[in-house]
């Protein structure tokens, strides 16, 4: 009795364990599927009419709308039966998680036939060979701004075109200037810039009369802002990170010229004029009397703070050059070297930078245009501010350096602004200024 | 016996999803990094890594940034260990007395742990703006000077201790808590009734009756000290002059922004055996303490 006892426990077990044994087997296969359908879904059309593309922004963006537009349109005008695919992959506000998606595909080598890039990275992905010259597919090219061709170009050839351009303004509280006793008269403009000497005597005034700073310079923003942002003082003062051929920091990013930038930057901290901390939102609410802030801030002044009466500077001039800088770039198309149809691609691409597309994507997203002919479309269309940055991106526009190793000159660059903020500690700018253009040079070597 | 092979088997097969998972996202990329750790892999190029021997560890040693990033990790695991745990102490012993309002409290001390550490740092760099933040308002009405905070290099890793303390100790308390409510009421009645003042029992009850709680929460401390990474990447990128420059964040942004993957995986190599060889000489010396309750 008691046997035949166990003999039925024992198969009651047995049959419990049977049913543990399949559910293990199936928790198994569920992570085995998992893991496995993580990998592989990205296969680009092995079918030559197909074209695939990867673009950074969301599809419920402007310009994400506008893109699909675009890309419907390619699919029904061009002759040669080409169907494009885009799959967005919007990136964080870093920049990050559509890099990292570029990044992942590197590695198992399910690039897609065209991808958009942001300026900086030409080098690198060039250099790499991730992207291949895509100029010969591009027509029309004497109609792009030269700061375009110059930030899509590396060693001599075209490797992306950027579909929009964009800059960097002096905002300014007119209320506040009036009140400070700044005359209508001494606003300055392109062609009559205010050196940086005639700058600081107006930040004195504004800040003497506010008893705040008289400007926020996003200085706490130590991301690509910093060298994007502030690199045309650099420039207009004639200094430069490297030389043309960008194998030398020594002797550049130290030199008279760029040191006088990075001085009138620390003059403008230690004097009181901006701060290395700003209010958040402190020139929307009318607690500073300036912002240095990109096209982008147009549109919010112009939705969320109706009531601010606020107009646009140019950069302020080194007093040695009078030469008016301002900052330009954007992101770009490009083909990577994984295109399987070379002639499918560059179709898409031109398609994408022709007028009627670019006028369309720029529109609706508010950005400065990549075309000089679609600059004249855009000057009937918008209000006075994009009219100033048009002008100033077409007139005094400066691109960024095309290095391979962007990534890491960007953040000394950066550093290096952090560094004579910290005028206490950092005294003597032309010692910092040695110091960086070391470790920039350690960075070109490479 | 037989039923007791099966029962091995099937106990290998229960971890085995477990061991899959620690296979493919810790063993397997740890082998691979070690592997990496010797050549100048380029996230860009991974078709073209080259053998480089040692190179990445001797640069490791040379780069100073490197250097730093270990004395300010070393910094900040000497000052949070003692503020975060004596913090959750403080608070469990708060909260474990019958109070009113005590779930509300219990929830206020908790709650920064619920909080994601990305919404926890940016909004302290509101509340630790020098110019219009909170902090430096409260400290005015006590007429002390505004303070630099995050933008000084003196400060910076201080503060951020601070807030780290502040979000991390909440879940300690409740470990903490769970270890007090443990402690037999019995032992207090009797102390009392021999006339031990309510600090002769904190000191004779309460806190041997603790010690196992405290070594594992010393221990959980001490590993993710070693972590620290999120809250400087938001609140000031390591700066000011990588003052809050941490080992896993320099590891991080080697490997993915500046894209030296070879080299970043050689730092990781070696900070990894700086965390086990400090893991190790803590334990030891936890233990070493005594064993009357383990």
């Amino acid at each position: 009795m008691f046997y035949f006892f166990v003999i039925k426990m024992k198969r009651f077990k047995g049959r419990e364990i049977m049913k543990k044994w399949k559910i293990g087997v199936a928790a198994i296969a569920a992570v085995a599927a998992l893991a496995l359908g993580g990998c592989g879904n990205n296969q680009s059309g092995s079918n030559s009419k197909n074209v695939t593309m990867w673009i950074h922004v969301s599809n419920t963006d402007p310009e994400g709308k506008a893109l699909q537009k675009n890309i419907n349109d390619f699919n029904k005008e061009n002759k040669h039966g080409y169907k494009a695919k885009v799959q967005f992959i919007p990136r964080s506000g870093s920049g990050g998680g559509y890099e990292d998606k570029i990044n992942a595909a590197l590695n198992s080598g399910s690039l897609p036939d065209v991808i958009s890039l942001d300026g900086p990275n030409t080098a690198a992905y060039a250099h790499s060979k991730i992207i291949q010259p895509v100029g010969k597919y591009i027509s029309n090219k004497g109609d792009l701004l030269q700061t375009i061709k110059n930030q899509g170009t590396y060693k001599g050839k075209m490797y992306a075109v950027g579909y929009s351009e964009s800059s960097i303004g002096f905002y300014y509280n007119k209320k506040m200037f009036k009140e400070a006793g700044v005359k209508p008269s001494e606003i300055p403009t392109l062609e009559k810039p205010w050196n940086w000497n005639q700058f600081e005597a107006v930040c004195k005034k504004i800040t003497d009369h506010f008893h705040e700073p008289a400007i926020n310079m996003s200085l706490n923003d130590h991301s690509e802002m910093s060298l994007y942002s502030l690199a045309p003082l650099m420039w207009s003062a004639g200094g430069s990170i490297t030389n043309p051929a960008g194998t030398k920091a020594v002797g550049y990013f130290n030199s008279k010229q760029t040191t006088s930038a990075f001085q009138f930057i620390q003059d403008m901290v230690k004097k009181g004029y901006t701060t290395i901390s700003p209010k958040d939102k402190g020139f929307e609410t009318g607690k500073y009397a300036m912002l240095m802030s990109g096209t982008w801030e147009v549109q919010t002044l112009q939705n969320q703070y109706k009531n601010l009466d606020w107009g646009v500077l140019p950069y302020p001039v080194s007093p040695k050059t009078n030469k008016e800088v301002s900052p330009t770039g954007s992101w770009q198309y490009a083909m990577t070297s994984a295109a399987k149809n070379k002639k499918a691609a560059g179709a898409l691409i031109n398609f994408l930078v022709n007028k009627k597309c670019m006028y369309r994507s720029d529109m609706a997203n508010t950005v400065l245009p990549a075309r000089k002919s679609v600059s004249k479309m855009m000057m009937l269309k918008v209000g006075p501010a994009m009219k100033f940055f048009i002008k100033q991106n077409q007139t005094t526009g400066h691109a960024r350096p095309v290095l391979v190793n962007y990534p890491q000159v960007t953040r000394t660059f950066a550093e290096t602004v952090q560094d004579v903020t910290l005028y206490k500690k950092n005294p003597n700018v032309q010692k910092v200024m040695n110091n960086q253009a070391k470790v920039i040079q350690k960075y070109l070597k490479k | 016996m037989k039923s007791s092979g099966l029962k091995r088997q099937l106990g290998w097969l229960y971890v085995l999803p477990a061991l899959l998972i620690l296979l493919t996202f810790l063993i397997i990329p740890f082998l691979m990094s070690f592997d990496y750790s010797f050549t100048d892999y380029n996230i860009l190029t991974p078709w073209s890594k080259h053998w480089v021997g040692f190179a990445n560890y001797i640069n490791t040693f040379k780069d100073p940034v490197f250097l730093e990033s270990l004395k300010n990790i070393a910094q900040f695991v000497i000052f949070i260990m003692p503020i975060q745990v004596g913090l959750a102490l403080a608070l469990a012993l708060i909260v474990n007395k019958k109070r009113p309002w005590n779930t509300f409290f219990k929830i206020s001390f908790f709650a920064p742990q619920v909080v994601s550490l990305t919404v926890v740092s940016i909004l302290w760099l509101y509340i630790l703006n020098p110019d219009q933040g909170l902090l430096n308002g409260i400290l005015s009405v006590f007429h002390i000077k505004a303070q630099p905070f995050l933008t000084s290099p003196k400060q910076a890793m201080f503060t951020i201790i601070g807030v780290s303390a502040w979000q991390g100790a909440g879940y300690q308390m409740l470990i903490f808590l769970a270890g007090l409510q443990n402690i037999p009421h019995s032992l207090y009645e009797a102390a009392e009734l021999d006339g031990a003042n309510a600090w002769q029992r904190f000191l004779h009850i309460t806190l041997p009756s603790l010690k196992p709680t405290t070594i594992m929460i010393l221990t959980t401390t001490f590993i993710s000290a070693f972590n620290l990474m999120i809250q400087p990447m938001i609140m000031t990128q390591g700066g000011p002059q990588n003052s809050t420059m941490t080992p896993i964040y320099y590891i991080y942004r080697t490997g993915f922004t500046d894209r030296q993957l070879g080299y970043a995986s050689a730092m990781s190599v070696i900070y990894g055996i700086i965390i086990i060889i400090f893991t190790i000489i803590q334990r030891k010396i936890t233990n070493a303490g005594g064993d009357e309750n383990a």
